[in-house]
């Protein structure tokens, strides 16, 4: 490949793909995801709404016998976790690799929290013979939660799966300033999207869980 | 910027959990108390987006689309609770 089209296709990545300013994190594919899955659960958001309504004495009810501080711990240890993934991105910018998987793993334990606290919670109901069936509250109550934590589980996969291909190196950030890059980098999928595609799923994970926590929990 | 949103991410939740405290013992303040907690959950949402996902950076129209989701569903919420 000859140096002036190394150097045409620089100038491209400089011009759009790589531009330090309106670019979009990760791949187009997975913003459609996201958007995919907020709005399944913004369905779910509006029906529990509705249902409280509805309902409002038997929610208030119900609501009494979940466990604020467990819905507070998880609250807590998402936003960490997430803290942890964005600073795992910022670390990858800087091509420092093995920094970024460190803080995916310091992600995962504060999911692990996550779900253990979710575990007890939902074990402490199942003990004081509360199920999906109970009632309304909790037939919404499980189904929306175990739900989401699907969706915990599903982002620690790719948050396992984006380290260990960060570990292998397979993510860099392109360096281009001096407008000189190689042919196999431009045509490759060798950078960081795929990375950032993964932390801005688990961001989704994060937020759908601000929205959750005051609806089950607080209100 | 990243330690300072989950600073403001946690402080946020624990100021609702500290408010659902205090309106238990006023339900006649519910409309106020449910307004302000669907406010935060919006001011977290734009911390996550901007911030965390880092969508400051993005194309004006993907930033909007996330934003809108975070202002519209508490707006819902907040309309069907208070209706």
């Amino acid at each position: 490949m000859s140096q002036e089209f190394i150097l045409m296709n620089s100038a491209v990545l400089n011009a759009t793909a790589i531009s330090p300013t309106k670019k979009l994190p990760g791949d187009m594919a997975m913003w459609f995801f996201i958007l995919a899955e907020l709005s399944v659960f913004a369905i779910f958001f509006m029906g529990f709404a509705v249902a409280e309504h509805l309902n409002a004495t038997m929610f208030v009810q119900s609501k009494a016998q979940v466990h604020p501080i467990a819905g507070l711990i998880n609250t807590l240890a998402l936003i960490t976790s997430s803290y942890f993934v964005a600073f795992s991105v910022q670390a990858l910018h800087k091509n420092n690799t093995k920094k970024s998987v460190h803080y995916i793993f310091y992600a995962l334990f504060f999911a692990v929290v996550y779900i253990v606290v979710k575990v007890w919670e939902y074990t402490t109901l199942f003990d004081q013979g509360i199920t999906i069936e109970t009632n309304t509250f909790f037939t919404l109550y499980f189904l929306i939660t175990f739900f989401h934590l699907m969706h915990v589980l599903l982002g620690m996969v790719i948050l396992i799966y984006i380290a260990m291909n960060a570990k292998k190196g397979r993510y860099s950030q392109i360096d281009i300033s001096n407008n000189i890059v190689e042919a196999s980098q431009i045509n490759s999928k060798n950078t960081i999207s795929g990375f950032e595609s993964g932390a801005c799923y688990w961001h989704m994970v994060d937020l759908l869980w601000i929205i959750l926590f005051p609806l089950i929990y607080v209100i | 910027m990243l330690l300072r949103t989950w600073f403001i991410l946690i402080v946020l939740t624990i100021i609702s959990v500290l408010l659902a405290e205090y309106f238990n013992l006023a339900l006649s303040q519910k409309t106020v108390f449910i307004i302000v907690v669907m406010l935060i959950v919006a001011l977290k949402g734009q911390q996550i987006i901007d911030i965390f996902m880092e969508l400051n950076h993005a194309p004006r129209k993907w930033r909007l689309l996330l934003m809108s989701y975070v202002i519209i569903i508490p707006s819902v919420i907040t309309i069907i609770y208070t209706w």
